[in-house]
């Protein structure tokens, strides 16, 4: 299937050095504009956690692990302490779980705004960066009200948690979720109406039902696909045995499914919160802990934003942990996008990565593109790639600067 | 109010472009970089856009404690950026290492791999102490002389 | 009889595994321990009959003479089961799980980079999590390593 524009198309490389060592973040071989693999290479950000967790305290370990991700930071650090406080048996008290689950629920919200704008800005739909981290700015104030903090909480601790939530806070949250939620229906309401939004991401990133099982995909990625999971339901932790709520999932097995199911849990979220807040009990926040935790393992499941986040903790008797065990979400949903970029459209690659929400913390991602055809290979730099992809979706018609000017709010 | 009109002489004279840069954090700088602009805090009115080359940038703002996966990026990017250029140091990993310091994989902080011009600490820096730290690194520019600007530790 | 009681007792009866290899850490959560020679049948059964349809983690472990490797697998009910198997430290040889759960495949290079395991099966591809120029016996997570400052 081959046509003049296939080799007239040129991609912009940047210098080579003959020292150059950087290995590409991700290898495409490309068929003309198709993908016939991808190759993902990761360990960016492989700082050496759970070494250095072997070497610390238990409580210096809940501020080093509150660290693995500062996007779903909370729920790094909820599931580590929950792990310790099975090993040690701890009885945590239930305003703590309420108050561990409501700083949870706000983490969710404010990461899926911050979805939905670097998602805009894949696409080249920069106002809808714009309005959504605007709109965003309220859980912010809201997390900082209550944590002392805009991001990395630490809010927790063995035992407990270590700020309380007053009833002025109980009400100002109630008054920005109600914001909060008018704006995700608004933004529902768009994605759902908007043909450029619903064609552009429609069709792209598909996995199927089936595939998403078999390649162990999680969170929102796999519930796009129709994967009932979600482990507050699941495999309930803090308070969510006690709150009713939905697990959102969709059927459309690609990224404006994916783009839905965030969505849509934004509003079950606000409606949890909802829950939390009215039934928020009395009692104290934490419990003292000894210092030594007895011998002992537990593995403690969270859903965060992204998916399922998995810490194993054993421990020895001591004050350190023997081992710190931590599967953050995003290295679960890697073999789905390998899946996901298979006989697509090189310019399919950034919104398809970016769909999954990843936490590889690397915003300058380089993509060796391999050109089977021509012999030709190159380095892109992932802001070439963003507006090759761009430009490549305007020549179809995808111009989001008019729906941009459309935007309320 | 008299750093505002330096730099907004400064902001028209030269129009600062800025690179972002993420050596192994864990994103929560990175997104406050991008919250610093976005409307509520808008960075963008100080004329200081953010941009995708290093060829084109004048300022670096890097996150994180470099990763030894991410060293030579960092250092060939460096490289790459045209004289005048700066560094900022976004974060206390970016500063020292932070939490991280001491973990194997990583250098703990940027001028081990690189000049850094001005230090922003903070676990995450806000996005005003962001803005903060460029505008007093800015302003130290046209105090003393590009070459010789150095600040250390915003308040 | 509660949940976990009942998949207890499928996998002694299913696996063979003494009563004392099996135990009730909590509601929905199960350890057992079983010896690499038995680990393939188990984990096939495991999986095929008795539903753990979800792989959450593979957790590798230092422990003095041998290298151990725990299997986080979980059910549709929320239990999940720690499965325990070692192999001696000085031939750490595994079979890969990638056959069973493809996303198996970079929670192995973690056991290959940072214990030393050496893992038949795993396919070809870029290592995971340390550079390429990392030195090939150099395992950080073992107790017995230290980083050069």
């Amino acid at each position: 299937m081959h046509n003049a524009h296939e080799h007239e198309f040129k991609i912009p490389v940047g210098p080579q050095h003959p020292s150059l060592k950087e290995p590409e973040n991700f290898s495409v071989a490309l068929k003309g504009e198709r993908i016939l693999g991808v190759d993902i290479r990761l360990g960016y950000n492989h700082r050496g956690i759970e070494k250095a967790a072997e070497e610390r305290t238990y409580v210096q370990d809940v501020y080093l692990i509150e660290r693995v991700c500062g996007i779903c930071s909370h729920a790094h650090s909820t599931a580590f302490v929950q792990a310790v406080e099975e090993i040690a048996k701890l009885q945590v008290p239930r305003r703590a779980l309420y108050i561990r689950s409501i700083i949870g629920e706000l983490e969710r919200i404010h990461s899926h705004f911050l979805w939905l704008g670097v998602a805009g800005h894949e696409i080249g739909f920069d106002t809808l960066l714009m309005y959504t981290w605007r709109d965003r700015e309220v859980v912010m104030d809201l997390l900082a009200q209550i944590t002392g903090n805009r991001v990395n909480y630490g809010m927790n601790t063995i035992g407990g948690v270590r700020r309380d939530i007053s009833d002025e806070q109980r009400k100002d949250i109630l008054k920005g979720i109600d914001r909060l939620e008018e704006r995700a229906k608004y933004y529902i309401k768009l994605a759902l109406e908007e043909t450029t939004i619903i064609k552009r991401l429609s069709g792209v990133g598909v996995v199927s039902h089936d595939d998403a099982i078999r390649l162990g995909a999680v969170g929102p990625t796999a519930r796009a696909s129709e994967v009932d999971r979600d482990v507050r339901r699941d495999d309930p932790y803090a308070a969510y045995a006690e709150i009713s709520f939905n697990v959102i999932t969709d059927d459309h097995n690609d990224v404006y499914g994916r783009t839905i199911v965030r969505l849509k849990e934004l509003l079950e979220s606000v409606k949890m919160l909802r829950q939390l807040l009215s039934g928020l009990p009395e009692g104290p926040i934490a419990i003292r802990v000894a210092r030594k935790i007895p011998a002992g393992e537990a593995l403690s499941r969270y859903e965060a934003p992204r998916g399922e986040d998995v810490h194993y903790v054993k421990s020895n008797g001591t004050e350190k942990p023997e081992r710190v065990k931590i599967r953050a979400p995003t290295l679960a949903n890697i073999q789905a996008v390998k899946h996901m970029l298979r006989d697509r459209y090189l310019a399919d690659l950034p919104i398809v990565i970016a769909a999954i929400d990843p936490c590889f913390s690397c915003t300058d991602r380089l993509i060796a593109v391999d050109h089977l055809d021509s012999h030709k290979k190159e380095v892109m730099k992932w802001e070439d790639l963003r507006r090759y992809s761009i430009d490549w979706h305007k020549e179809r018609g995808f111009d989001f600067s008019k729906l941009g000017a459309k935007l309320k709010g | 109010m008299m750093i505002m009109e330096r730099i907004v002489n400064w902001a028209r004279l030269k129009s600062p472009w800025i690179l972002h840069f993420n050596s192994g954090a864990c994103n929560a700088c990175d997104i406050e970089i991008v919250a610093a602009l976005t409307p509520r805090y808008d960075l963008e009115r100080f004329g200081i856009l953010l941009k995708g080359t290093p060829r084109h940038a004048d300022i670096l703002l890097c996150s994180g404690p470099v990763t030894l996966q991410i060293e030579d990026r960092l250092i060939r990017i460096y490289e790459q950026m045209a004289e005048p250029k700066f560094v900022v140091a976004v974060g206390t990993c970016a500063c020292s290492g932070g939490v991280f310091q001491g973990c194997y994989n990583v250098l703990s902080g940027i001028d081990k791999a690189i000049p850094v011009s001005a230090y922003i600490p903070g676990c995450p820096a806000s996005p005003k102490a962001i803005i903060d730290g460029v505008v007093k690194l800015l302003a130290s520019l046209e105090e003393k002389g590009e070459k010789e600007a150095r600040v250390v530790e915003n308040e | 009889m509660s949940n976990e009681e009942g998949t207890r007792a499928e996998i002694i009866n299913k696996l063979n595994i003494a009563e004392d290899k099996i135990s009730i850490l909590r509601p929905r959560r199960i350890s057992c321990e079983v010896e690499y020679s038995d680990f393939a049948e188990a984990f096939k059964a495991l999986t095929a009959d008795l539903k753990f349809n979800v792989l959450c983690a593979i957790t590798g472990l230092d422990e003095a003479d041998r290298l151990s490797v725990i299997y986080h697998l979980a059910k549709d009910d929320g239990t999940v089961l720690n499965l325990k198997t070692s192999v001696e430290k000085n031939n750490p040889v595994i079979q890969t799980i990638t056959t069973f759960f493809s996303s198996a495949e970079v929670y192995e290079r973690e056991l290959v980079d940072l214990f030393g395991f050496k893992v038949e099966g795993l396919p070809e591809g870029n290592r995971y999590p340390l550079t390429d120029d990392w030195p090939k016996d150099e395992h950080p997570l073992r107790k017995d390593w230290k980083p050069k400052q």
